[in-house]
């Protein structure tokens, strides 16, 4: 008999120990480069704790981001990491909880990386994440990984007209084609590319015409990086300054500044935390010669 | 704050108790210019409820701008710069969407310049809406709406500027959208040494800080940022035309306020703390060559980390390794010994992904002008463009390929008589662009030939100007062909004594898609320059633009008058005689 409710205590203890709580883990597959917006973009990781009724105890999320040959390079820190209690029934984590960068520590080469760009090197990765018990940190539940695809985005180059490029106005006034490199790597479903052009007024220097100005034109394309723009301007010659400053005199050419703006499927931004968060490439000038007469 | 008022208040009176202890007695000459302008548009879209073309300027917009400078002896000046307008119009940037400001909003718009820079010998004083560019890699893109210095005693340079680069906005859902923005305070201070034409060497520093709490509610997409950029930067100018100029520079910046701070990364005390979207970066750009009068030749290198980043050149794509070489010559003397050829081209490498953060991207620019004047009568100006960009895409199975030639040939003819001058100028170009697909890896070619015949009589003895010229254009990309026929003429001519100046112009295109009928496309324009006295203009000009689509679209027809009225005075005045 005392062997029958050792073995049954033995049992009751077993199953206590290893309890596991069911987690389950969804990662896009090709989340933004930069980590710590991974924080502030709820849709790119959920961690969901399933807990049983009774079975509730303190737990630390450990997570690893591995390469592909199954090498760690960040880790959580345990001894800094948050303890928690998962609730009774189930609990649903975000990045900013489940990858708090302020607490993983990266070995080498990614950490020098994350130092310098916030990102890690273009690679495909392995995040692994589960639950531990504080103190001794045994499983709480099973490892679950989701492999993912990082690439930091990298925003159109603007070619034709290139920066400073002349144009002859009798060409322009029928038609001004636009060049520019596509978003990299592309995107599913592709870039939707924002064509703005503003005119410099004079007394505007270009950013300041950029900024403030309504554009001229103000065009979507999607997936293509060409655009053949119609202007249906007069590009007469602009009135004559009145001002003495030989800088002045020197605008005689119209002048016009344009950008690409790169949008994904919802209209936003393709990249929020890089530079400006506008996702809108370097802008460039360039200027209309506004008839072939030379002495004008 | 406080402090910084004390400092401004104390500086100004500085300037003008040095300038008027001196220059009181002294002669007072006021100059400048002042002008009110205002621009009207006009869109009518046919069939009634129609809305596929969209307004592309304000319905009425006054501006102002108003520039006098005052100076007091040869010492002290006073120079003025106010710009503005009614009503905002911004499109793109912190203030887009705007429709109603407040004070503060509208002073530091970037759309309204109030500026006043009193100078004495080699001190000035800047207050106000400010473009100041330090150098290329600190700060240089942005108005700035604050106070600061510009020291310049002898070779020593000390310059500080401290203000609100924009203001906190409100995201708004919209119609029409409120992107929203951040104040954001910047500030920046060089100290440095330079002697005009021989050498420059100056230490750089800026700072930008976004308040987390000046919009409410915030912008959806943009975080509270902030960061520093330290610069060094060495100009020198030899003998023979030589120069060479460099700079390095180190960014430490914070993508979001709002992320906790860290000792894991590194940040840049007291400036800026570690958070964990801090990034520490570095950058750098060399430049050495020879200029003369007839021969140019330059090598430009520009690295910019992955991670550099600054709040003075807000869209300034990081990650690349840039090399530039620029030359430009003259050759084949005359009779007279004047040059009869003039080529301009520069070669150009871009790499991108410097630090593996991307996939790697390279880019060959390349540029040729070449004119030649072979004699009196003819010309040739001939033009090569080539750029092409390569990088793997990631998942897909080719890669990113984009390849862009474009070429152009002008002649152009002159012959005079004795009561006439004829000019006939031709220019063809064709340009062919191939992008290839990432997902099949076939290429499609997009080729656009473009040629244009213009004739300008000038004659001697008449003082009308006219103009004649035709184009036709043609592009071709699979799915779609595109041809455009525009006929043009010009006509410039004086009145009333020569007090009027007027110029018009006539353009109709005949645009074809495909096999749809054809568009249409008249513009109407003209200029009105009346010279009211020797100091007062009035600059009046009217376009407008009707296009009326094929069956390219539905609705069949549809059709669209858009017009533009811009008309202004301008004053220019001077006290000196």
């Amino acid at each position: 008999m005392k062997k029958l409710i050792f073995f049954i205590a033995l049992i009751f203890i077993a199953a206590t120990t290893i309890a596991q709580l069911n987690t389950n883990l969804i990662l896009a597959a090709q989340p933004p480069a930069s980590l710590s917006e991974w924080g502030v973009r709820r849709e790119i990781l959920t961690y969901i704790i399933n807990t049983q009724p009774g079975l509730s105890f303190p737990v630390i999320i450990k997570a690893e981001i591995k390469t592909t040959d199954g090498t760690v390079i960040g880790t959580t820190d345990l001894a800094k990491a948050k303890v928690f209690t998962p609730g009774s029934a189930t609990t649903i984590l975000f990045a900013a909880d489940v990858l708090p960068l302020e607490n993983i520590l990266f070995t080498g080469k990614y950490k020098t990386s994350i130092q310098r760009t916030g990102k890690l090197p273009a690679d495909n990765y392995i995040l692994c994440v589960q639950l531990v018990r504080p103190v001794d940190f045994t499983p709480a539940s099973a490892s679950v990984c989701k492999t993912f695809y990082l690439a930091s985005i990298q925003l159109p180059i603007l070619m034709k007209p290139y920066n400073e490029e002349l144009l002859d106005g009798k060409i322009a006034q029928t038609a001004i084609t636009f060049r520019w490199t596509p978003v990299v790597p592309p995107q599913t479903p592709p870039v939707t590319y924002r064509l703005q052009v503003f005119e410099v007024l004079a007394h505007q220097q270009p950013m300041q015409a950029l900024r403030s100005n309504q554009p001229l034109l103000d065009q979507e394309i999607k997936g293509s990086t060409q655009y053949i723009w119609r202007p249906q301007l007069s590009f007469l010659p602009p009135a004559p300054v009145v001002s003495d400053s030989a800088h002045d005199k020197k605008k005689t050419f119209l002048r016009f500044t344009w950008t690409i703006q790169s949008l994904d499927a919802l209209g936003l931004p393709v990249t929020q935390t890089d530079a400006n968060g506008e996702a809108r490439s370097e802008p460039i000038v360039f200027f209309v010669k506004p008839t072939a007469r030379k002495n004008n | 704050m406080a402090i910084k008022n004390i400092i401004a208040t104390v500086l100004f009176f500085l300037f003008f108790y040095a300038a008027t202890a001196q220059e009181v007695k002294e002669k007072l000459n006021i100059s400048g210019t002042a002008g009110i302008s205002y621009e009207g548009y006009g869109l009518h879209r046919s069939p009634s409820g129609w809305l596929g073309y969209t307004p592309r300027r304000p319905w009425n917009q006054v501006r102002f701008n108003f520039s006098p400078t005052f100076k007091f002896g040869k010492n002290f000046s006073l120079p003025f710069n106010l710009n503005f307008a009614v009503k905002p119009t911004n499109f793109a940037g912190p203030y887009s969407g705007i429709i109603k400001q407040d004070f503060g909003q509208y002073i530091t718009n970037p759309m309204n310049n109030f500026s006043v820079n009193p100078k004495y010998k080699w001190a000035e004083l800047q207050l106000g809406t400010q473009y100041l560019k330090y150098s290329d890699l600190s700060t240089g893109d942005i108005g700035i709406f604050g106070a600061g210095i510009d020291l310049r005693p002898k070779t020593l340079r000390i310059k500080f500027f401290s203000g609100i680069s924009q203001q906190g906005i409100n995201y708004f859902a919209g119609p029409p959208t409120v992107t929203g923005a951040y104040k954001r305070r910047n500030w920046m201070f060089q100290l440095g040494t330079e002697e005009e034409g021989k050498y420059l060497f100056a230490v750089n520093f800026a700072k930008g800080k976004d308040v987390p709490t000046s919009s409410a509610p915030p912008p959806l997409t943009i975080r509270p940022q902030e960061g520093v950029v330290v610069s060094i930067v060495s100009d020198l100018y030899l003998e023979k035309g030589f120069y060479f100029k460099g700079e390095g520079a180190q960014s430490t910046f914070t993508k979001d306020i709002a992320t906790p701070l860290t000792l894991i990364l590194k940040g840049f005390r007291p400036f800026i703390e570690a958070r964990t979207s801090t990034i520490t970066d570095f950058a750098a750009q060399v430049a050495v060559g020879k200029k003369s009068k007839d021969f140019d030749i330059g090598l430009t290198t520009k690295y910019l980390g992955a991670g550099f980043q600054t709040v003075g050149y807000p869209y300034q794509q990081p990650d690349r390794l840039d090399m530039t070489l620029n030359t430009r010559f003259n050759a084949w003397k005359d009779r007279n010994k004047n040059y009869k050829m003039n080529v301009v081209a520069s070669l150009g490498r871009r790499i991108n992904n410097v630090n593996n953060t991307a996939l790697k991207a390279k880019q060959f620019i390349g540029n040729l002008n070449w004119f030649t004047q072979f004699n009196d009568q003819w010309s040739l100006n001939v033009n090569y463009n080539n750029f092409g960009f390569q990088s793997a895409s990631g998942i897909n199975p080719f890669g990113i390929k984009n390849v862009s030639n474009d070429f152009g040939f002008n002649p152009t003819y002159n012959k005079s008589t004795t009561k006439m001058n004829h000019l006939f100028s031709f220019s063809y170009n064709y340009s062919k662009y191939d992008e290839r697909d990432v997902i099949t890896g076939l290429t499609t070619s997009n080729n656009t030939h473009t040629a244009v015949l213009t004739y300008v009589p000038t004659y001697f003895e008449k003082e009308i100007s006219p103009d004649f010229s035709i184009l036709y254009f043609y592009n071709d990309v699979p799915m779609a062909k595109i041809k455009l026929a525009t006929f043009s003429s010009a006509l410039s001519m004086p009145a009333a004594k020569k007090k009027l100046r007027l110029r018009g112009q006539l353009q109709y295109t005949l645009g074809k898609l495909n096999s749809f009928s054809s568009n249409n496309n008249l513009i109407a324009s003209c200029n009105v320059d009346y010279k009211i006295t020797k100091k007062l203009t009035w600059n009046t000009y009217l376009t407008t633009n009707y296009f009326k689509y094929g069956n390219e679209i539905i609705p069949n027809g549809a059709n669209y008058l858009e017009s533009t009225c811009r008309t202004g005075f301008q004053y220019s005045f001077s006290t000196k005689k």
